[in-house]
């Protein structure tokens, strides 16, 4: 079979998935960005300055490992660039900042002031942007970064397809909430929800329009069906449900429900426990979205809750493929089959295999997505 | 709650925690008497996280109010009867610089009136070592969010045992997707989901050592 008939079969695979129809064979995909280097050989610092590392070691991992359907992701570009942008921080880069096989990290500051959400009220996302961006990167490095990702993420996304693997998503956003938090910092953020709430909304409001039209432009300029709607400071486990529902959830709603109208697949990435709020995914477009939780979210919860109208992919704990071992991998896909069964599984790293996952762990989770997901 | 004061705490009423602080200063209170009205209300909160009516943005307020309103107190209470109930060292580990967590603990502990050595972020094996040595804690908190953690906690138990310590401390770690696994592999005491769940642990484990 060449490459495309692969990528057709193993696309239609993912989408029934996503309808929540039965499948010849449960899809596995991969996630694991500093993995991928780490399991090919380059360093994290050669793999940070390498515009191209992104797609050239995902795709290298991925051969490898053999036997997937697609990648979550379809990463591109600088990732240090990259998630300076989405988190509005500052990031320690590998080789410059921080030792030269180490992971990149956020540096938690208050970089984004009070004043700036005023700012954003009256001058919109973008004016902002374009002041705030050199609080926290170099801007020679990010235009250099974002200018290449414009001209060539499209191709990038297609490699994938090429070589016969599905990208799920081939763009990301997020909603207010993780812009800000990032920015302010997540404790001078929460001050901000209790002592400034009517500002906070105004300001979140404010920038909607334009992160709901970027992801619709990316996506569809990169060809990919599915746009990564991150959520992760926003988790139920971390806010209370007063705050959650004024801040996090009406924005995940109008996010979501564009992108369908806009004929695109919302990937709900959704890092940490979710479970207390898992009944409000019954307000979303039935069939249209996946859900893609990190393992600490009760996916027995999610069945009772939205598993007749919603598909799920992961979510193999990251913790596990570092200190866990292969039969903890092999029994974790197992029980995820057992309970999914044959419809609305895409089988997943959580989040994003860590940097020190063990190899054989790894591969166990593609052994296993074989062996369980072909007996569903 | 005995009072005004540990209610508005309990609540989250910031302007109103620190108008009382400054109103029962004025009228001559006992600041000890104050202080404990604060710790009184953060129990409350801590109840109310347990019962999952608050959550760590609770928390983190309820930290920020009680900061403000020891700093009022501060300057007319003596150091040395602050920290009474035990001696808890804590710190993000080598090759981690996430804080968020930690001074979310750091804060916790101290509201419960617990003497804490905050060694920051990236805190090599070494200086828990050492911190320990200084303080004579009895309880180490080691927090880390990246999975490249879990290595520099094991590391750091390690080095508690080849210093002599390992017996004379309990090791409690969380953050991130710390878990169970990671306990073991770590060879730590206990794990912990929230800030809370390390108040509770001292709290345990102070008692057993009163025993």
């Amino acid at each position: 079979m060449n490459n495309e008939a692969l990528y057709q079969e193993r696309f239609n695979r993912i989408q029934k998935a996503i309808r929540l129809e039965p499948v010849d064979r449960i899809p596995a995909v991969y996630m694991g960005v500093a993995f991928a280097p780490r399991y090919m050989g380059m360093s994290i610092a050669e793999f940070c300055t390498n515009h191209e590392a992104t797609v050239t070691m995902n795709l290298a991992a991925m051969d490898k490992l053999g036997g997937l359907d697609g990648i979550n992701l379809a990463g591109a570009g600088r990732i240090t660039a990259i998630l300076t942008a989405m988190w509005l921080s500052r990031l320690g880069v590998p080789g410059r900042d921080l030792p030269p096989d180490s992971l990149w990290q956020v540096r938690e500051a208050e970089v984004m002031t009070i004043d700036d959400y005023d700012f954003i009220i009256k001058n919109g996302w973008q004016a902002f942007l374009g002041s705030y961006m050199p609080r926290v990167i170099d801007m020679a490095e990010f235009g250099e970064a974002m200018g290449w990702l414009m001209a060539n993420a499209p191709r990038c996304v297609n490699t994938y397809r090429e070589r016969g693997y599905v990208p799920v998503c081939g763009a990301a956003t997020s909603p207010p909430y993780e812009y800000f938090c990032g920015g302010r910092s997540m404790q001078k953020f929460i001050f901000d929800l209790h002592r400034i709430p009517d500002k906070v909304q105004a300001a979140m409001d404010a920038i909607m329009p334009d992160i709901i039209g970027q992801a619709i432009g990316v996506a569809r300029a990169s060809g990919s069906a599915g746009v990564w709607v991150g959520g992760w400071r926003s988790a139920s486990a971390l806010i209370s449900p007063k705050l959650w529902d004024r801040f996090a959830w009406p924005y995940f709603v109008k996010i979501v429900n564009a992108l369908v109208e806009a004929g695109l697949t919302p990937v709900l990435h959704w890092d940490q426990d979710w479970t207390r709020d898992l009944g409000h995914l019954r307000e979303l477009p039935a069939k249209k979205c996946i859900l893609n939780p990190d393992g600490m979210t009760n996916m027995r919860k999610f069945k009772e809750a939205a598993g007749d109208r919603m598909a799920m992919m992961g979510d193999v704990p990251a913790a596990m493929f570092a200190a866990g071992t292969p039969e903890d991998v092999y029994n974790y896909v197992r029980d995820l089959v057992r309970l999914f069964g044959s419809t609305g599984l895409i089988l997943c790293p959580g989040c994003d295999a860590p940097i020190n996952t063990k190899p054989e762990n790894m591969e166990a989770f593609v052994a296993a997505s074989r062996e369980y997901g072909k007996a569903a | 709650m005995s009072d005004q004061l540990a209610m508005a705490m309990a609540d989250l009423e910031e302007t109103t925690v620190l108008n009382l602080v400054r109103q029962r200063l004025e009228a001559g209170d006992n600041p000890m008497a104050i202080l404990a009205s604060c710790r009184e209300g953060m129990t409350q909160v801590g109840k109310r996280f347990e019962a999952c009516e608050y959550f760590i943005s609770e928390l983190i307020m309820a930290a920020e109010i009680f900061k403000q309103a020891t700093a009022l107190l501060s300057s007319r209470i003596k150091t040395d009867v602050m920290g009474g109930r035990g001696k808890v060292v804590v710190g993000t580990v080598k090759g981690d610089i996430h804080d968020i967590g930690k001074d979310i603990v750091v804060s916790l502990l101290k509201a419960a009136n617990y003497d804490v050595r905050d060694l920051g972020v990236d805190a090599p094996p070494q200086k828990v070592v050492e911190a320990v040595k200084e303080t004579g804690a009895t309880v180490v908190g080691l927090s880390g969010l990246l999975t490249v953690a879990f290595d520099s906690m094991k590391e750091t138990v390690a080095a508690l045992s080849a210093a002599g310590l390992r017996s004379k401390v309990k090791v409690m770690i969380g953050g991130g997707s710390v878990s169970e696994t990671v306990q073991q592999y770590a060879g730590a005491d206990a794990w912990g989901t929230d800030a809370q769940a390390a108040v509770s642990l001292c709290n345990r484990w102070i008692k057993e050592v009163a025993k």
